[in-house]
């Protein structure tokens, strides 16, 4: 399944969005009506300054969205192909230093997530283990396994890259089946998972390999179509514009994989797709997937799904606050493993951070919940529980 | 795709349809209560006793049941006739606490009072009397559930609660109804009490075999005396994931292994040389195992604390029956104790994984 085999929808306008990026305060690199190449530094962390932010797309830069606070919500582009892209010199050497200030010169580093809390790491971090998430075990995503086959160089160039920014080990958690061609070297160690939807997710890896406890460490993970864009850099020396990802769910007509350009507008994606009637737009999975925020109308940092529901959605639903809990062997199904969500989903409820903590929170975020949050009766959404547990923690360091 | 559109609509109905599968999981002892209390009382009874004047007499009589040479619908009118008063008192009952808590903590009813009814009523003798249904069914409701905020949120199953408390308030209450012959009292079935004084040969006396407490023809509690009917149950709780099946696995299991032990310890008569099967075919434990162990909010929570909490029960059944003849079918004990203990054995084992994750963190 290379991109050239795909659908390939065009679309006019991409953004990036602030939500995508926790914790940061963005300092504006350029304004609106600035001419843009795919790959030029855009925006950049004020805290940290050497995390820069680039944009996925050539073209205009068409407005610039904020909200409460001066919080950035989006920073949209209308695409345009003559504006030429932004190449980049691939890195002199494999020492540590040169490798992070390329990765973070490129925009790269702003894919690496850290657990706890899920934030972009800092640039002189030094993680417990990296992880690679080489699977996507959701039923409607597209296949990890052929998209990474397709693009075996950058992914390969990628992982060595990785494997070298810090002295941890780099986990490349793939599927079963799957063979990937790398043989365990004392950096890169691949360690196949298999099982339901959760074993999928980066926060089921971190459980197995490398528990965070209270020790105060971190662990970074990077998902595969992030680990082959920083591979293209790499190999091409010029940004990787295409993403893959799936369309699915009963709104749909002709379910199928589409490949896009990162952070496409989802109105111009589901154009002439969607089935008459009302409908509710999800950004991931039919089943896990979270309704979009009003204005939030593009493809998230590695987002891979977009889907559509036929019917209303349920406004009142998550209004009705705490329920009880009615435990069964489902919700032990839905929870990653090691992890008791009874007592779990009892403190995320009751807000205590310090048992939650001890229980195993640190390793997780919202995605990690929201097969528990679908298979409980209590009308809690546990990934935004979580998320107030994960502040108060954060807030206490 | 029924599982994207249930993403939506699930929650206002997930409660109810819960209770809704409990309640047909249920059907079958329900029905093995109507037909063998109905059989019970036919074959105790000589067709005079059709004569007397209580509710229950009336009721089969206006029906038509007639003793006869009964027929099968002679039966079903006669076990109707003795099921369907205690369920709609315990209905009555239930309806009417539950009516008065939701106002008070205004809230609409909640359907679980439904379920603890059928569960009260299968957990007493067909002749149990009203007074004793209507004052087991308040405390259930009050006690069991209402004091601890309703629905989910109490550690102990009401009906459990109800149950346990009518047989330490009325130990002697058995009378001169045909449906108490074999009973001991509220407590329920003798068998294991005839097995205490004469071992396998008085049950044969009895007309007790292997086939008819399997399909449930015994005089017992009315829900509890066919483990077919409560294996039917279980099969569709297990499938629906409504119970944890490594609970009842765990209660099975340590029935297997308390019974062997106390078999090889060598007593010569008495509950300690009853083989596993008897344990489980007579008296209440599979119907109690099934349908009242493993109520999902009053049971341990955590997968150690199931295994845990299942040898518990079947160590404290084996035990009681063995240890204690005034108590023959222990269920009702062994289950309250287990009950209580839940969110202490819960405790333990969460802190004993927050110590391995704290030993194995990065």
């Amino acid at each position: 399944m290379s991109e050239s085999t795909l659908d390939t929808k065009k679309v006019t306008r991409a953004a990036l969005l602030g939500r995508d990026y926790r914790g940061v305060k963005f300092e504006l690199l350029c304004r609106e009506g600035d001419e843009v190449g795919a790959g030029d530094a855009v925006m950049r962390d004020l805290r940290r300054p050497a995390i820069k932010f680039v944009a996925p797309v050539s073209g205009r830069i068409a407005r610039i969205d904020r909200g409460a606070r001066r919080k950035l919500i989006s920073m949209q582009i209308d695409i345009d192909d003559s504006v030429p892209v932004a190449g980049v010199e691939p890195p002199a050497d494999n020492k540590t230093d040169t490798l992070r200030s390329f990765m973070l010169e490129s925009g790269a580093w702003s894919a690496l997530r850290t657990r706890p809390f899920g934030n972009i790491p800092g640039p002189d971090g030094e993680p417990a283990a990296i992880f690679v998430t080489a699977l996507d075990n959701d039923s409607y995503a597209p296949r990890a396994c052929q998209i990474i086959d397709s693009r075996m160089d950058e992914f390969r160039a990628s992982l060595e890259v990785l494997a070298d920014i810090s002295t941890a080990p780099l986990y490349l958690c793939h599927a079963p089946d799957h063979s990937l061609a790398f043989a365990d070297s004392s950096k890169i160690r691949c360690v196949p998972f298999s099982g339901g939807y959760t074993a999928g997710l980066p926060g089921f890896h971190i459980n197995r390999l490398a528990p965070i406890g209270f020790a105060g460490r971190e662990v970074w993970h990077m998902g595969y179509q992030d680990v082959i864009a920083l591979g293209h850099l790499l190999v091409h020396g010029k940004p990787w514009l295409h993403r893959v990802i799936s369309l699915a769910g009963s709104a749909v007509q002709n379910p199928r994989n589409l490949c896009v350009v990162p952070g496409a507008a989802n109105d111009e994606l589901l154009e002439g797709e969607l089935a008459d009637g009302p409908n509710q737009i999800l950004a991931g999975s039919p089943l896990y997937g979270r309704p979009l925020d009003t204005g939030q109308s593009f493809l998230g940092a590695g987002q891979r799904q977009l889907s559509a529901l036929l019917g209303k959605s349920e406004e009142s639903g998550k209004s009705d606050g705490v329920g009880t809990i009615i435990p069964s062997d489902r919700l032990e199904a839905a929870s990653p493993p090691g992890i008791y969500p009874v007592p779990l989903m009892r403190a995320l409820q009751l807000g205590d951070a310090e048992r939650a903590r001890e229980l195993g929170a640190l390793e997780l975020v919202e995605e990690d919940l929201s097969p528990l949050s679908l298979a409980c009766v209590s009308n809690s959404d546990y990934g935004s529980l979580l998320r107030a547990v994960l502040e108060q923690i954060e807030a206490a360091r | 795709m029924a599982t994207m559109t249930t993403q939506v609509t699930r929650r206002a109905d997930a409660r109810r349809h819960i209770v809704k599968l409990w309640l047909i999981a249920l059907l079958p002892v329900s029905l093995v209560a109507i037909f063998n209390s109905g059989h019970q009382y036919l074959s105790a009874v000589d067709s005079n006793l059709l004569a007397a004047d209580d509710l229950r007499s009336l009721l089969l009589r206006g029906l038509g049941a007639s003793a006869q040479n009964p027929g099968l619908y002679d039966m079903v009118i006669v076990g109707v006739a003795h099921f369907l008063p205690i369920l709609t008192m315990a209905l009555l009952v239930g309806g009417f606490w539950e009516r008065i808590i939701a106002d008070r903590s205004q809230r609409s009813m909640e359907p679980g009072f439904i379920l603890v009814a059928l569960l009260f009523t299968l957990m007493l003798p067909g002749a149990a009397a009203f007074m004793h249904v209507a004052f087991g069914m308040s405390l259930a409701m009050i006690l069991g559930k209402a004091i601890f905020g309703g629905d989910g949120k109490s550690f102990l199953n009401p009906a459990l609660l109800g149950v346990a408390i009518v047989q330490v308030s009325f130990p002697g209450a058995a009378g001169s109804h045909p449906l108490w012959s074999g009973l001991a009292g509220y407590a329920g079935s003798d068998a294991i009490g005839l097995y205490h004084r004469g071992g396998e040969s008085a049950l044969t006396a009895a007309d007790m075999d292997l086939w008819s407490a399997f399909i449930g023809s015994t005089p017992g509690l009315m829900g509890t005396t066919s483990v077919l009917a409560v294996a039917l149950g279980a099969a569709l709780l297990l499938w629906k994931g409504l119970i944890a099946w490594r609970l009842l696995a765990a209660q099975m299991i340590g029935l297997f292994v308390f019974a062997g032990i106390f078999n090889l310890l060598g007593a010569d008569q008495g509950a300690g040389t009853m083989p596993f099967y008897w344990h489980l075919l007579l008296g209440s434990f599979a119907f109690g195992a099934v349908f009242l162990a493993c109520d999902p909010v009053a049971s341990s929570s955590t997968n150690p604390g199931r295994w845990i909490q299942g040898f518990l029960i079947a160590a404290l059944v084996v035990l009681i029956r063995v240890a204690n003849s005034t108590h023959p079918d222990a269920v009702v004990p062994a289950l309250l104790l287990a009950s209580i203990m839940a969110p202490l054995i819960d405790h333990g084992v969460i802190a004993w994984n927050i110590r391995q994750r704290a030993r194995r963190h990065v």
